[in-house]
């Protein structure tokens, strides 16, 4: 009986019910949105960072991530067919790229600028394809001293696809080496400051200039990003019992921008919920309270034919806890219609800071989303109802009963 | 990277015992070569370097003290702008030091590649210690009639791999050098343009370096002064520059 | 042998009204006997509610001691009384006081909830009392669906659901029209006369001055006099 009155309670005042519901609705689809909005977005920067950028897993040999070495490729990996084979074994590997990185200097002949170079494989690196082509045609293994070069540095050197360079660079033994190349083409990754130095090359041109067979860094991408544990675990075990020396990192060691990206939002996210938790309260908190005011003389009449003041404080305790529980049902109905419908409105957001191509605005529905803002609703509700309540059932009967 | 650009401490000098030639075997004429660079085991030597840019050009002044064949220090003198500034080159490695700063600077092989620093080891090089040298031939140059030796580094760690020389027949003084690189590509000419007498000797006292990548770049280095002189060993201790 | 319902004994009942001391009743002294139907008369201010509202057990008297049906309430604190109010005492008030939410139906069942009675014997009950009070009809309405003579109806089936011994009314009829006044009048004097359970008024209304068998007139906080009626001497001689 309690239950049900308190459930009828819920509607007896249909504008004050409505306007609580719609607070909490408002709050819920906030909620909804901004988190859905925010877990799209770590997806897709996380795949990004992983398919693009940094991999699933890198190898090194032991003591690479330690050694400040002067010379290049003092801690290469060496034996790299026999490590790949072993790697790729694995069914959920996709693929492994190797890769090794340089320094050194561009000169047209006449100007000259520092290059940071990354050698790939060429079929690898169309794969990943991180870079946008902006003019002429990608590194092939057939030209090994074919390369692509960032359109900023492409400027600089007054270069476009067909024309040559000069790379110099110093060799893993420590003596200087020079290499004319041809630019293929020239890319653009939106980040200036990359675009200002880097060039890509065929694998084996960047050997070559080293004077070396080994590599930096073994690149490991898998099928499916959740086997990253257990296949490094694995790799990890089979290392150590082949006593290869190697050691390996995981992306999420080598994605300190993602890391970055994903402590601001969930901040974010956190403030915005302790945002809609205070509005909730208080409207929840005002709406129990007018209700209270309202029903005084009820309360007391209820006491006086023998309601005991545990069941008074239950019933409105009750009507908050309701409140709460359909508002988050409504405000979870409503939230993921709307972010449906974002969903199907394919509406495009201008590139972000840095970047030169915008992105689809799009919410993800996580359940973890809804569930949270479920709790929230009914647990803040419910909070609010609690003193309210208690203050109804500490009421003089005789007072109450005089109420207006 | 101006005060790189400066590093062509790059005189250094290992000294060698200059021998007196008999056969003509391409080690032969190396060492005569290397013994008008500098005979002295540990000395001191002033060196002016004019850095040409097509007709821009800057001078610097400097004086070195080396010893052996692998320690030289640097000590800049003009201008006013480097004055206390110290090049320390030990083996193949080499700092800086600032005045004013607590420690040298550790320069990378890959500075060395910018500005001066990569004539100063075009200047520095050793020839007969480093290098194996094949009679390929003779040859004209700068107006000379010359022997030709064609010279292959001994270890993969020398910075240029392959070095033609020009050496005249009259007085095996080195006339022109080509600097090579790994992957075969030419980098720098070099021409001994002026001998003279230091120190009692006949030794090169002008050497003039053209990049042959780099359009319109080369440098001058003229030598004097070279005098005998005993050095702590201190001087030649990182830990040292700029304390004493 | 004196087994009067109630029983009061030098009840006094003062409150803080600011800084004031206000005395609402003083040395008051009554008993009542069960199966009476009396009214407390007297004008507003004169303390009739205050004391319906201690005999009720829903406030504390400042001095003097209570007995009801045998029982000593005096020392009991209000919650613990909650108990005695449910099973024994049935409240009738002027606005009727009825849940807005509950169907009459539900209007009457729910004091039955605190007596211990199962699903089936409280449906029983309250349809009887419904039938009682003429409202079979309007069982699922709720409250602002009735006219004020069915709300009152519905309040009096409330009050006697749980067969209490005593029912206390304040001013009963005062919202209500003449001619609806004296039929809820008619139900409550049946309801007297049949079950036997007291009924205790307070009321400025003469009509039920004149149909109560007893008046304590109240004046000032005390007993101003007792006025046996016509009807005292018609039952007293109808009770042999």
């Amino acid at each position: 009986m309690l239950t049900r009155i308190a459930f009828r309670n819920v509607f007896r005042n249909r504008r004050r019910s409505t306007i609580t519901m719609l607070v909490l609705i408002f709050g819920a689809t906030a909620l909804i949105l901004f988190g859905g909005y925010k877990e799209i977005s770590f997806y897709g920067l996380r795949e990004s960072t992983i398919r693009n950028r940094v991999g699933h897993l890198q190898i090194y040999k032991k003591g690479y991530l330690d050694s400040e070495s002067q010379k290049p490729l003092e801690f290469g990996l060496e034996n790299v067919r026999e490590l790949r084979r072993a790697v790729e074994s694995d069914p959920r590997v996709e693929m492994t790229v190797p890769q090794v990185s340089l320094m050194g200097l561009v000169t047209n002949g006449e100007k000259s600028e520092t290059f940071l170079a990354t050698g790939v494989e060429s079929e690898k690196d169309q794969k990943m394809s991180a870079q946008r082509l902006v003019a002429g045609e990608s590194i092939s293994d057939q030209e090994n001293d074919g390369v692509i070069v960032g359109e900023l540095l492409a400027r600089s050197m007054a270069v476009k696809p067909g024309d040559f360079l000069t790379l110099m660079s110093t060799t893993v033994n420590g003596s200087l080496n020079g290499m004319d190349v041809r630019v293929r083409g020239t890319f653009a990754t939106g980040v200036k400051e990359f675009d200002e130095r880097a060039i890509k090359m065929p694998l084996a041109g960047a050997q070559q200039l080293l004077q070396t067979t080994k590599i930096e860094k073994l690149l490991v991408l898998l099928k499916k990003t959740d086997d990253t544990d257990s296949v490094k675990r694995d790799l990890e075990s089979r290392f150590s019992q082949n006593h290869w020396g190697l050691e390996m990192r995981d992306w999420s060691a080598l994605a300190t921008y993602y890391h970055q990206v994903k402590n601001i939002f969930n901040g974010i996210f956190g403030f915005l919920g302790i945002v809609v938790f205070l509005i909730v309260i208080v409207s929840v908190a005002n709406t129990i309270i007018m209700s209270i005011f309202e029903r005084t003389r009820e309360i007391g009449t209820l006491m006086a034919i023998g309601t005991r003041r545990r069941q008074i404080w239950a019933m409105f305790f009750l009507e908050g806890l309701l409140i709460g529980v359909l508002g988050g049902i409504l405000g979870i109905a409503f939230g993921s219609a709307v972010g449906e419908l974002i969903n199907q409105a394919h509406i495009q957001l201008p590139p972000p800071p840095g970047y030169t191509t915008g992105y689809q605005l799009r919410i993800m529905l996580k359940p973890s989303i809804l569930v949270t803002v479920m709790v929230l609703s009914s647990v803040t509700a419910t909070l609010a109802s609690v003193l309210p309540a208690f203050k109804a059932s500490r009421l003089k009967i005789v007072d109450a009963l005089g109420h207006i | 990277m101006k005060r790189i650009q400066l590093l062509t401490a790059i005189l250094f000098v290992l000294g060698s015992t200059p021998t007196s030639a008999s056969a003509l075997t391409g080690s032969e004429i190396l060492k005569k070569v290397d013994s008008l660079r500098n005979p002295l085991s540990s000395f001191q030597i002033d060196v002016d370097l004019i850095s040409y840019r097509n007709e821009a050009s800057e001078t610097w002044k400097m004086r070195v003290f080396g010893q052996g064949t692998e320690k030289s220090l640097v000590e800049f003198v003009d201008p006013a702008s480097q004055k206390g500034q110290y090049l320390l080159m030990l083996n193949d490695a080499m700092w800086i030091y600032l005045p004013g700063t607590s420690r040298p600077i550790r320069i990378s092989p890959l500075q060395r590649l910018m500005g001066e620093a990569s004539n100063g080891d075009v200047a520095r090089t050793n020839y007969s210690i480093d290098y194996d040298a094949e009679l390929a031939g003779e040859a004209e140059a700068e107006g000379q009639s010359c022997y030709r030796l064609e010279l292959t580094a001994k270890d993969p760690g020398v910075s240029y791999s392959r070095v033609m020389l020009w050496v005249s027949k009259k007085n095996y003084e080195p006339i022109k050098a080509d600097f090579y690189v790994v992957s075969g590509k030419l980098m720098k000419h070099a021409y001994f343009r002026e001998f003279g007498m230091m120190n009692g000797n006949r030794a090169i006292t002008a050497i003039e370096i053209q990049d042959a990548v780099r359009a319109g770049r080369r440098t001058v280095m003229r030598y004097s002064k070279l005098q005998p002189k005993e050095l702590p060993e201190k001087m030649f201790n990182k830990n040292y520059l700029g304390k004493w | 042998m004196n087994t009067a319902l109630i029983k009061l004994k030098g009840i006094r009942k003062s409150y803080r009204l600011g800084k004031v001391d206000v005395v609402a009743l003083r040395d008051v002294s009554l008993e009542i006997q069960a199966g009476e139907f009396v009214a407390l008369a007297g004008a507003s201010g004169s303390g009739k509610t205050t004391l319906l509202n201690l005999i009720g057990c829903i406030d504390k008297p400042s001095a003097g001691s209570i007995q009801l049906d045998g029982v000593d309430v005096t020392g009991k604190s209000l919650p613990a009384l909650a108990g005695i109010r449910s099973r024994r005492i049935g409240f009738i008030f002027q606005t009727f006081n009825l849940l807005p939410v509950l169907s009459a139906f539900e209007n009457v069942e729910y004091p039955l909830l605190f007596a211990g009675l199962g699903r089936s014997q409280r449906r029983k009950r309250v349809w009887q009392w419904l039938q009682h009070a003429g409202l079979r009809d309007q069982a699922r309405q709720r409250p602002d669906q009735l006219s004020g003579g069915q709300r009152q109806r519905v309040a009096i089936a409330r009050a006697m659901v749980t067969e209490p011994s005593l029912v206390l009314a304040d001013e009963p009829t005062a919202n209500l029209d003449s001619g609806t006044a004296a039929q809820i009048l008619d139900l409550m004097s049946q309801i007297n006369s049949e079950t036997g359970t007291t009924f205790l008024f307070a009321t400025h209304d003469p009509r039920i001055t004149e149909r109560a068998s007893r008046q304590i007139r109240l004046q000032d906080g005390q007993i101003a006099g007792y006025a046996l009626t016509p009807e005292f001497h018609w039952r007293l001689a109808n009770a042999h």
